[in-house]
């Protein structure tokens, strides 16, 4: 008796297809399909995530487990949603995180689109999250957990998502890849911003930006108290809390602290600098009762750091700003703050 | 359970991709792939002898078939190698005899001849692309142009493979053997379908292909009328006077030679069948489906293939559709990478983009039913509409 129908994303890695092995393994009817998201042509020879060569490895797995699998063609939406929005964002002087846009935009919604044209109940993916009666929740194996990138996602689309590997450890899944003897069981993780070749980002943006673009252009290093210190070689090529490319001589280390595009400016400070107790979210998503001022919650501002508590100062409408209760190290705007309430996603918003 | 796992529940309309090996073809084969007739056909020992004489009778065969002379068929590895040697090894014929390092192709020929062409702009020479109408007849006008700037070989396929456009292929060969000039045509999908013998016309090159006619994949063969035309494109111990070296493919040349004779042996009667089944399936889809179109109707075509533009649609996921439940056609081309562009064949005679990408191919042989048909549209109206309501929604946010 089968369990309905789900489509299932193989991006060719091992976390999607021991997800699809225990989907069939659960009774589910079990549809793979790989999205298409980006093409590098001829540029790179191969990528750890999808290349041909991962597609190739879905197919493998799909064949192998008797699941029929699909290709499923989002270049143009992949580039229209994310990669155009990667490059405006830098562009304006924030740093994004593509796979937000991705999970938001393209990857849950469109394929949950395909799953009702095939008539699935489900969709489901390898993300290390874990999804209980509409709920989302952080994944069991805390290093792998993937919540950071998931405020974004339709709470329809939750409702009907299944991510099986979110209660295993990423050493559990290899195991089990390994034992159903799995193509993608050695598989090395993707870590890297899929479609920018060896994480050089300013070269995806050189790509699509004009020569003569403010973020690419010569300005202004200056420090907190405006003394002009250096020239940088575009903003764009600078993040929050970075050292890299900045002149030396000080007593402290120095860390960019702001961006200010209209200036053109790279702004730094020392450390402490750095350091924020305030966030301001706009673009805001609820996969829970939305928070009002006063709540109490967790906030995460980056996919590696831990979460923080803080109290909703300010919540109606289209922004959130919260207290932190300590402060937090390079609040980055264009960045995720991800909103929990102990284990369980709250929702989230982009980091003004 | 899943109808693509029940034999039962399964269509298979994807014959101009490929065909199963048919009962008598691989009975003719068998000696030649166990230790009963395994010889080299260029040993002289007593091992060679009957493999020799097997490649021999199939080239009378096919010979007969196609109303060649038997030293006039050169086994390939298929239609692909068989097209490249056609327009390439004809190119560079043509270049070390200084004449004209160009060719002119159909701008609707199968990628191994365009792609062949391709290979011949990149060594330096040039390709004429030689545009359709919109049923996918190529413009004489074009052609004469073509011939008067002079090239080294002009090539149209017979048949279309992607909607089944008939080539006037007579009046192409005389207008090509009037300038002195070779005449290659890609008759992959001709052979067993339509008339299509060297006889009628001055073809210089004719490609065959095994696989889509119940012989099995990895043989095919180039009737070459004039060997002096080409160039080999490999090279080794001299076999078919060395246009295509290397030890034969005893077992498919011979797989090839009664899958050739049977297909021109039952044309007539699988035209006949094919163009029962084929229109009574576009009728019918007309019916259910009223805005879908047969692309290229009001020319000349093929009787198996069927191509219909489905507005509104996406072929890929019509064909996840129609997979799901059991029933295998195709798109007009997909590349390896599955980026799926539109129809090179399908553009070229005039349709949108968005009209190519939502075009689906079925393709029928002497084996379909119409059961097979009957099939097909208990599934698609219903399928048509699914995809449209997914087109319809992603298209919502663009």
């Amino acid at each position: 008796m089968s369990r309905g129908k789900v489509l299932v994303a193989m991006s060719g890695g091992v976390d999607s297809s021991v997800a699809t092995a225990l989907l069939v393994e659960e009774g589910f009817e079990v549809i793979g399909a790989t999205m298409k998201l980006f093409c590098y042509g001829d540029t790179v020879a191969d990528r750890p995530c999808c290349s041909l060569d991962s597609i190739n490895d879905a197919k493998a797995v799909a064949e192998r487990l008797g699941v029929p699998h699909y290709l499923l063609d989002f270049e143009d939406r992949f580039r229209q949603f994310v990669i155009e929005d990667f490059v405006s964002e830098y562009a304006a002087g924030r740093t994004p995180i593509p796979c937000v846009r991705c999970n938001t935009f393209t990857k849950f919604r469109d394929l949950l689109a395909h799953a009702d044209a095939l008539g699935c109940d489900h969709i489901a993916t390898g993300h290390y999250t874990i999804v209980r009666d509409g709920a989302m929740y952080r994944g069991r194996d805390r290093l792998k957990d993937q919540t950071y990138f998931m405020w974004g996602i339709d709470p329809g689309v939750v409702q009907r998502m299944l991510t099986p590997v979110g209660e295993l450890t990423k050493e559990e899944t290899r195991a089990m890849a390994r034992q159903l003897g799995l193509v993608t069981a050695e598989k090395p993780e993707s870590v890297e911003i899929c479609f920018v070749p060896d994480g050089d980002y300013a070269a995806v943006l050189e790509q699509h930006l004009p020569p003569d673009a403010p973020a690419l252009s010569p300005g202004p290093i200056r420090t907190t108290a405006g003394e002009v210190i250096g020239e940088h070689r575009g903003f764009a090529r600078y993040t929050i809390g970075q050292r890299r490319g900045l002149p030396g001589g000080f007593p402290h280390p120095m860390y960019v602290v702001g961006i200010e595009p209209e200036e053109r400016a790279v702004v730094v400070g020392t450390a402490d600098e750095l350091f924020g107790h305030r966030v301001e979210l706009e673009e805001l998503n609820w996969l829970a009762e939305p928070l009002q001022a006063g709540d109490t919650c967790e906030v995460q501002v980056r996919y590696r750091a831990g979460p923080v508590a803080a109290r909703v100062i300010e919540g109606a409408g289209e922004r959130l700003a919260l207290d932190l209760a300590e402060p937090v190290r390079a609040i980055t705007p264009g960045q995720s703050g991800a909103l929990y309430d102990g284990e369980r996603l709250l929702g989230g918003g982009v980091i003004n | 359970m899943n109808p693509t796992r029940d034999s039962s529940q399964r269509v298979y309309l994807d014959h101009a991709a490929t065909t199963p090996v048919r009962p008598e073809v691989r009975a003719a084969m068998e000696p030649f792939l166990s230790d009963e007739t395994f010889g080299n056909p260029s040993s002289a020992h007593w091992a060679g002898r009957p493999a020799r004489a097997a490649l021999a009778e199939a080239r009378e065969r096919i010979a007969s078939a196609v109303a060649a002379e038997p030293h006039q068929i050169v086994f390939t590895s298929g239609g692909t190698e068989a097209d490249n040697l056609a327009v390439l090894g004809g190119a560079l014929a043509a270049r070390s005899a200084g004449r004209p390092f160009r060719v002119a192709v159909s701008a609707i020929e199968h990628k191994a001849v365009l792609d062949a062409a391709r290979v011949v702009e990149r060594l330096g020479g040039e390709m004429i692309l030689l545009p359709v109408s919109t049923t996918g007849r190529v413009d004489p006008g074009a052609v004469d142009a073509a011939l008067e700037q002079g090239v080294a070989l002009l090539s149209v396929m017979w048949v279309n493979n992607e909607m089944g456009a008939v080539q006037d292929v007579a009046a192409l060969a005389e207008l090509a053997a009037a300038a002195n000039i070779p005449f290659h045509t890609d008759a992959v999908q001709a052979l067993g379908k339509i008339p299509c013998t060297m006889a009628d016309a001055p073809i210089t090159l004719l490609t065959l292909s095994g696989h889509k006619i119940g012989a099995p994949k990895g043989i095919g063969a180039l009737v070459v009328r004039d060997k002096q035309a080409l160039e080999p494109l490999l090279h080794g111990g001299g076999q078919q006077e060395g246009v295509r070296p290397g030890t034969e493919n005893v077992a498919g040349a011979v797989g090839l030679g009664v899958a050739v004779e049977l297909a021109s042996a039952e044309r007539a009667e699988t035209e006949r069948h094919t163009r029962e089944l084929r229109d009574d399936l576009e009728r019918r889809i007309i019916e259910s489906v009223p805005d879908a179109h047969v692309n290229g109707v009001e020319g000349e075509r093929a009787p198996h293939v069927s191509s219909v533009a489905i507005p509104g649609t996406d072929s890929n996921a019509l064909l996840m559709q129609l997979d799901l439940a059991g029933i295998a056609c195709s798109a007009g081309s997909a590349c390896a990478t599955g980026t799926t562009a539109p129809s090179h064949v399908l553009t070229a005679m005039g349709l949108s983009d968005a009209l190519a990408s939502a075009s689906v191919r079925f393709s029928f042989a002497h084996r379909s039913t119409a059961r097979d048909v009957d099939r097909v549209l208990e599934v698609l109206p219903d399928a048509v509409q699914q995809v449209r309501t997914l087109v319809a929604s992603l298209g919502d946010e663009t």
